[in-house]
């Protein structure tokens, strides 16, 4: 017997409607059981969650920190969910990010005298390709003798630490006392939105923000539009499928953790060329992994990653006024994070058990 | 210098860095025999680390006395392990949540709530206050005197090889032995891997899938704390963020070299152990040959690749893992 067709729309609306709504559920319930957790330690969650939302939307100034701190996590976050979307976890964004960061410190020492038109799209590809070098060998031992991801792009990450670590103190040392690369060349630096926008006074935000915006769409259209994209999918969707439909899953997932790569990459290069000008051993605050953060919260839709991005920005923005002036310590925004990723994670099964019930009491109805 | 490196110290402190990988890589065999994928093993370590250093903390100063305080804080340890992964439990068995995901949300979990806890009760980030008494040695045996010829030297061998460790080290050989007979020699075992190979023939035989998997976790969890244990009440003697630095995942790549197996796992966990301790070793005559200590430290993380990429052939896990199980 055919379905009665309204019962089905009015099921699909739910699903949809689920959805839509579970990020934003997920943030509240985060922020909620947070609250708890700071009120437990006798600090106050009001005055705790209004400092951290002035700290982060406050000002022209405080917004524009919080922009500055999106744009890393948007690259981590488009990296994490473009593996995602194939069916691999790159937890190891970090370690490609240290690479393309170090890419852009150490060709912005070399080419920072040429001309920004010149030297700023070389340094910037060149960030993109390191990271997805430093996926490639964990993306070859997945495709070939089935090595799991997890463990050996995290592995990477802390080699790729180990390496940045040596050079800032040995062989790219700049002169002093503290272990980091020299500053970068002027036509390395990726500006500021205001010297571009002289209208947009956003503080210290950069150009970053656009190049990640950018490649948040064009990876909406990779993988919509193209035939790599398509493959991609295809693979996260069902690996036997794919194969069977001509699909190589090798290849696949080479080409997939090497653009996941190259886009932690560029996370990093940008963060090198717009903010801190040069590389060392604590330059990344755990960016690769808020990204997957990010990435569940963004349900792996690229478009969404950038709000999403702009939330944690706004969570690690907003963490320091929020420690000055309510004394909650920073780390219950990693809480917050953890948190959020599990609602985000049960979403599935939320909507499920509501659509059963939901089934159980219109055939109880009828 | 050959003597500076290789003597009973060298395969002694192999032991002793082996030990939480060891106990975190059986309970990542335990968990993943049973069908559920567990890379918040680090995250439970730090909890374990993190709880037994604050109880002991706590109750160092009290009539107790710091020697059963540490004591106390093993077991807190453990117990906090435990019951931290019954959340990895209920998310991936109940929930039917992705496994990984759980895993990680748990690992930024657990470095945040170990951080905001440490900065609330002691008032500063980066470690804790020392404990008064870290777990001592079992055997206290005379050490050799100077001089005692052939004899001295043996006897300097059989006590640092085998009477110089401290209690979760001898804890950690007894469970990886206890753990291969009960996995392959009782029934526990074989419904455990029943569970991780075919849940739906062990759900027809009347095997509790949830039930068994559940335990399998929290099994998981309690080694894991008491790997935590390990770290800061015999190894270091305070609590410091982040101090399990990735050993989770090393203890996971060593569950895979060691075939899912417990005996396995300790085994690979020495490997890991030994390139750790010669590591160290290295770095302290390294002066004399100018390798900067960074190559020394991603040692142990090259290693765990190259174990990984199958110098040892292809490792097959149960063929269940990762997926949740429905009753129909």
């Amino acid at each position: 017997m055919a379905p009665r067709p309204e019962v089905v729309e009015q099921r699909d609306w739910t699903g949809i409607a689920i959805k839509a709504l579970s990020p934003i559920v997920s943030v509240l319930l985060a922020v909620l059981i947070s609250s708890v957790i700071i009120a437990v330690f006798g600090k106050d969650p009001i005055a705790a969650f209004s400092a951290l939302i002035r700290g982060s939307f406050g000002s022209m100034n405080y917004i524009g920190e919080t922009f500055l701190s999106a744009v890393p996590l948007m690259f981590t976050g488009l990296a994490v969910a473009y593996g995602f979307r194939t069916g691999l976890f790159n937890i190891g964004a970090e370690g490609q990010l240290f690479m393309g960061g170090l890419a852009g410190a150490y060709l912005g020492v070399l080419l920072g005298g040429m001309s920004v038109f010149i030297a700023l799209p070389l340094i910037i590809v060149a960030g993109a390709l390191a990271g997805a070098a430093w996926a490639f060998i964990p993306a070859i031992l997945k495709a070939k003798v089935g090595a799991h991801e997890v463990i050996t792009t995290m592995m990477f990450g802390y080699i790729a630490r180990y390496i940045v670590s040596w050079l800032v103190t040995g062989p790219l040392k700049a002169p002093g006392a503290i272990p980091q690369t020299s500053l970068i060349g002027p036509g390395a630096v990726l500006p500021r939105i205001v010297a571009v926008f002289p209208g947009l006074a956003l503080g210290r935000a950069h150009m970053g923000l656009f190049i990640a915006a950018g490649c948040a769409v064009l990876m909406w259209f990779i993988l919509k539009y193209t035939t790599t994209g398509y493959e991609s999918r295809a693979v996260g969707f069902n690996p036997l499928a794919a194969e069977n439909g001509g699909v190589s899953i090798a290849s696949t997932t080479v080409k997939a953790l090497c653009i996941s790569g190259a886009l932690a990459g560029l996370g990093g290069v940008v963060e090198v060329l717009g903010v801190q000008g040069r590389i060392f051993d604590t330059f990344s605050s755990g960016f690769g992994f808020t990204g997957i953060a990010v990435a569940l919260l963004a349900k792996n839709n690229p478009i969404a990653v950038i709000p999403a991005a702009i939330l944690f920005g706004a969570l690690s923005a907003g963490s320091s006024l929020m420690q000055l002036e309510a004394d909650v310590p920073i780390k219950v925004i990693s809480i917050i994070q953890a948190l959020i990723i599990f609602f985000v994670a049960t979403e599935p099964f939320v909507s499920k058990w509501i659509q059963r019930r939901r089934k159980e009491v219109t055939a109880h109805a009828e | 210098m050959l003597s500076d490196v290789l003597n009973p110290d060298l395969f002694a402190s192999a032991i002793r860095v082996a030990t939480p990988l060891a106990l975190a890589a059986i309970g990542g065999t335990i968990c993943e025999r049973s069908g559920v994928v567990n890379i918040a093993l680090e995250g439970m370590m730090l909890i374990g680390a993190f709880f037994g250093t604050a109880a002991t903390l706590a109750l160092q100063g009290t009539a107790v006395g710091p020697l059963a305080a540490v004591w106390i804080g093993l077991v807190s340890a453990v117990v906090a392990g435990a019951l931290f992964s019954l959340i990895h439990a209920f998310a991936s068995i109940d929930l039917r949540m992705e496994q990984v995901v759980s895993g990680t949300a748990l690992n930024i979990l657990a470095l945040g709530l170990t951080g905001f806890l440490m900065e609330s009760f002691y008032g500063h980030p980066g470690s804790t206050d020392a404990v008064r008494q870290t777990l001592p040695q079992v055997f206290n045996f005379p050490v050799a005197t100077a001089g005692s010829g052939i004899l001295g030297t043996i006897w300097t061998w059989i006590n640092t090889l085998l009477f110089s460790y401290t209690p979760i080290a001898y804890m950690a050989i007894a469970i990886a032995l206890i753990g291969q007979w009960a996995l392959y020699r009782t029934r526990w075992g074989v419904r455990l891997r029943a569970l991780g190979e075919h849940p739906r023939a062990a759900d027809t035989v009347g095997i509790n899938v949830r039930r068994g998997r559940y335990i399998a976790v929290a099994i998981s969890g309690a080694l894991g704390g008491l790997a935590g244990a390990n770290l800061a009440l015999e190894q270091v003697g305070t609590f410091t963020e982040n101090m399990t630095n990735g050993r989770g995942f090393i203890a996971l790549a060593a569950n895979i070299f060691g075939r899912w197996t417990p005996l396995g796992s300790y085994l690979a966990a020495l490997l890991f152990g030994f390139t750790d301790a010669l590591q160290i070793k290295l770095q302290l005559v390294s002066s004399a040959i100018s390798v900067p200590p960074q190559f020394f430290l991603m040692l142990p993380y090259v290693l765990t690749v190259v174990v990984l990429a199958g110098v040892m052939g292809r490792a097959v896990g149960p063929a269940e893992v990762g997926k949740p199980y429905e009753k129909e």
